[in-house]
């Protein structure tokens, strides 16, 4: 149907207000407590418009559309009714913006201004109430609320959570939480609707939340962005809740190619930056995937992507994480993939470096084998001498990721006596079943995950006493809370802060003489400064010294590649190396980070070489078709006191999953258009 | 429209202020405590904020036509009939006590004697012995006379709290709404002694 507006016809739906039809033809009307998601109430009368034979304005939002019907816009009495709001609403607003945490991006703002009218002629009311911050996620900065009740309709009938209301206090009428009490107390389930539907700053994202360097999306949702590989985690988490674990699985297939692998092992920084953290505890992000991971029916496969051959030949030099998810999705573009792997079976750190006990075989086979399924031929026991060599043979592009496979040592005294191992090739001859003897007692030199690794290795091979010294303090460390609070009820034996002086022993290792240490630092010239404690030193008895202080690629230097700090391989921001078609990627460029990572790394390494290969380099796969999740939520009274499994398995995933936030729903929420986008 | 409020307009009693009584409504009128609709809530707050200043006699001259033209806009722009409702009251009694009104708004007189800020107190010429009691009582210093000279109150200083009129055993200071007693502009020589 049609009618006019401002003399300009326009189109509008049968049952569409006067409102919606003008914004949708790109027609501005003023309009406040009108939220694009929500029903209109007709409160602000800020929208007021004159029709045709009619006597009074009535508000755009609240009044239907008839066809035929003329409207004006700025007509003499709407324009009164609108300026006279406005000031209205003025009077009891703050009056100075500027040291408004909303800012430049509040809506009332920016509408007064399109408006021009001030509150001179009415009498100024403050209302003035402290700012509360008291609440997990979100502040309320009440005082500066206009009544527009935005947020309660979004509470209570966009998401039923109905944890607010209108509130009648001595200072007059606001939005608030019913009953005036927490917000955990109340009910709310922290999915920032009411944040996001705010028109002015009375209720906003808690300090620190929102950061200027990041997208307003990466904030929003902070476990997203926080993973490398960007897996969609709230809407697999979801799924879960829902029970439906192969739309979960599809979901993290759509980024990495080895879910089970990182639901055991990952680093799981989405974890830390959880928002559900701030009430308690994360949501298990990491252990929910691998149980969805374990019940992967592979129902994903007839969606995964396959380009017609493209005739171009790639190979990848390394089978780790990073050269497996490169030669995954290169493959997928259409491309002859050849993986060149040193050892006798791929998998790289996964396979030699992590311990089988956090990732057994079979579990690293399967994944590999799905992998090995988009049609990649993989040589094995097979070691290439350079990648320019491969280019003269025939492939058009090379990705080197072959990781940092050798261990360093520190030169202390006693370094080379028998008995002292080194992280890469104990943890390597243990995966591989033929161990280094350990006895009774073990010392691990190292405070990350590998030190870990080591000790609870070596526990298992048989060590009755089993330490880890390391410079770092317990904050310091860079080995995961978890492994360490393994590690403890393991019984490994922790001294952190500890510098280590010396390895004692004749032929063999006899102990390390330790030394307390007051202050550990790297200075501006990041080398590290060690105050130690005088008098301090001890020397612990051990049969065993493991060195895990980190570890670096090797045969880089025979790659005629440009290396940078040592033995690492220089790139640019593509990944490209010093000769043209040669990429690299992961930890032989980065030095050793997380399987999460050398996926990222794997995937980005991927969309170059199919780029460098003539492709358009996306590799993004739908597994499943995007739905959209309900806005509603619905009450739960206890949902703030709900506890993080200790251990989750398939029959208490779904009450895990249930525990999140949901954050990514706020980002479905329509954000209003300002007048100057008209 | 609200019948029974308009007929105790129209019913007030020559000792009952009309703006006393439409502050007295306004600030019972249930908008103050529902807050949904600007017209209503909004609207509510302004007709209190600025009926309480015409009792105080801190009205502007325009705040008239303000009210006039809130309560033009709030008896169709509120949301509920309570806002439309209290509009026409005042607007009614705009229109039918609206020299009563004006009276307030020039700061000149609340005729019932009811709104304390235009009560005037005056010392009466034939009542007055000179006494000194009243000028003794007053904090303000704002009665002027000597002994046996008739006291007269300096409005610009008095403060209308009525101390003078309790402590005067002659009954010679009087209140005063719109129509002020004839007394002497300086203290003068008493004829009552």
């Amino acid at each position: 149907m049609r009618f006019t507006i401002d003399g300009k016809e326009i189109d509008a739906k049968e049952g569409q207000s006067i409102l919606d039809a003008s914004l949708a033809a790109g027609v501005y009307i003023p309009h406040l407590c009108k939220h694009p998601d929500l029903e209109a109430v007709g409160e602000c009368r800020l929208c007021s418009v004159e029709i045709d034979g009619m006597e009074e304005a009535v508000p755009a939002c609240k009044t239907e559309v008839k066809a035929g019907m003329k409207i004006s816009i700025n007509g003499e009495k709407a324009e009164k009714v609108r300026k006279m709001a406005m000031e209205l609403i003025l009077a009891s607003h703050p009056s100075e913006c500027t040291g408004c945490p909303k800012y430049g991006k509040c809506e009332l703002q920016s509408m007064y201004q399109y408006m021009g009218v001030g509150a001179k002629r009415w009498r100024k009311k403050s209302r003035v109430l402290p700012n509360n911050d008291s609440n997990p996620l979100i502040t309320h900065l009440f005082t500066r609320c206009v009544r527009c009740g935005r947020c309660i309709r979004a509470c209570r009938d966009l998401r039923g959570a109905n944890v607010l209301d209108y509130q009648v206090t001595k200072t007059g009428v606001r939005a608030g939480i019913k009953g005036d009490i927490s917000l955990k107390e109340a009910g709310c389930k922290f999915c920032g609707a009411c944040i996001e539907v705010c028109p002015t700053g009375s209720i906003m994202d808690a300090v620190g939340i929102i950061k200027e360097d990041r997208s307003y999306s990466d904030c929003v949702v902070p476990c997203r962005s926080a993973c490398p590989a960007h897996i969609d985690i709230p809407r697999y988490v979801r799924y879960i809740k829902n029970g439906d674990f192969q739309k979960a699985i599809a979901v993290i297939r759509e980024k990495v190619p080895f879910p089970e692998t990182l639901g055991s092992v990952c680093t799981h920084d989405c974890e830390t930056e959880c928002k559900r953290g701030e009430l308690g505890s994360p949501i298990s992000i990491c252990r929910l995937k691998r149980v969805a991971a374990s019940q992967d029916n592979k129902s994903w496969k007839k969606n995964t992507m396959k380009s017609e051959p493209t005739g171009k030949k790639a190979a990848i030099i390394g089978g780790g994480p990073a050269g497996l998810t490169a030669a995954y999705y290169l493959a997928k573009k259409g491309h002859k993939v050849v993986v060149f792997e040193e050892n006798e079976k791929a998998g790289g750190q996964c396979r030699y470096g992590i311990p089988a006990y956090r990732l057994p075989d079979e579990l690293l086979e399967g994944e590999i084998g799905d992998i090995m399924d988009a049609g990649i031929e993989l040589k094995t026991n097979t070691k290439v001498d350079t990648p320019r060599r491969l280019l003269e043979q025939g492939y058009d592009a090379v990705l080197v990721a072959v990781g940092t496979h050798q261990g360093n040592i520190l030169p202390i005294e006693g370094y080379d006596l028998r008995g002292v191992y080194v992280n890469t090739d104990f943890l390597k001859q243990a995966r591989l079943n033929t161990p280094r003897t350990v006895g009774e007692k073990v010392m691990v030199l190292g405070g990350g995950n590998v030190a870990y690794d080591c000790a609870r290795t070596a526990i298992r091979l048989g060590a009755k006493e089993v330490h880890i010294a390391c410079l770092e303090n317990e904050k310091q460390m860079t080995a995961t809370k978890d492994e360490i609070e393994e590690g403890t009820k393991e019984g490994i034996i922790l001294h952190n802060a500890h510098s280590f002086l010396r390895i004692t022993g004749e032929a063999k290792v006899e102990g390390v003489e330790l030394q307390k240490i007051e202050n550990f630092y790297f200075d501006e010239n990041n080398k590290a400064v060690l105050e130690l404690v005088e008098g301090s030193d001890k020397i612990i008895s051990v049969d065993n010294v493991i060195f895990a202080i980190g570890q670096k690629p090797s045969g880089t230097a025979d790659m005629d590649l440009e290396l940078i700090h040592g033995s690492y391989i220089k790139v640019d921001e593509k990944l490209k190396t010093s000769v043209s078609g040669v990429y690299a990627a992961g930890d032989v460029v980065t030095g050793t980070k997380s399987v999460v990572e050398a996926i990222a790394a794997g995937r980005l390494s991927a969309q170059e070489i199919d780029r460098y290969l003539g492709g358009n380099g996306d590799i993004l796969e739908v597994l499943i078709e995007p739905e959209i999740p309900s806005a509603f939520i619905g009450e739960s009274k206890e949902f703030a006191n709900l506890e993080r499994g200790a251990v989750i398995d398939v029959k208490n995933a779904r009450l895990e999953a249930k525990r999140c936030l949901q954050c990514d729903l706020r980002l479905q929420l329509t954000n209003p258009k300002l007048w100057t986008e008209y | 429209m609200d019948i029974n409020k308009v007929e105790a307009v129209k019913n007030l009693s020559e000792s009952e202020c009309v703006v006393d009584f439409l502050l007295k409504t306004v600030s019972n009128n249930e908008c103050k405590t529902c807050g949904k609709c600007v017209f209503g809530y909004e609207g509510i707050t302004q007709l209190e904020m600025i009926l309480r200043d015409i009792t105080v006699k801190k009205a502007k001259p325009e705040d008239g036509e303000l009210i006039r033209d809130l309560c033009g806009q709030m008896i169709h722009q509120s949301i509920c009939e309570i806002g439309s409702d209290i509009a026409e009251v005042i607007l009614f009694a705009m229109d039918h006590k609206g020299e009563e009104i004006d009276g307030h708004l020039m700061k000149k007189s609340c005729k019932a004697g009811v709104c304390k800020k235009f009560v005037t107190y005056h010392i009466l010429a034939d009542k007055c012995v000179g006494c000194m009691d009243c000028i003794d009582e007053c904090e303000e210093d704002a009665i002027l006379g000597k002994k046996r000279f008739i006291h007269v109150i300096d409005q610009d200083e008095c403060n209308q709290c009525g101390a003078c009129a309790d402590v005067c055993k002659e009954e010679a200071i009087v209140k005063a709404g719109a129509t002020k007693p004839r007394c002497p502009k300086k203290p003068i020589p008493c004829k009552k002694h």
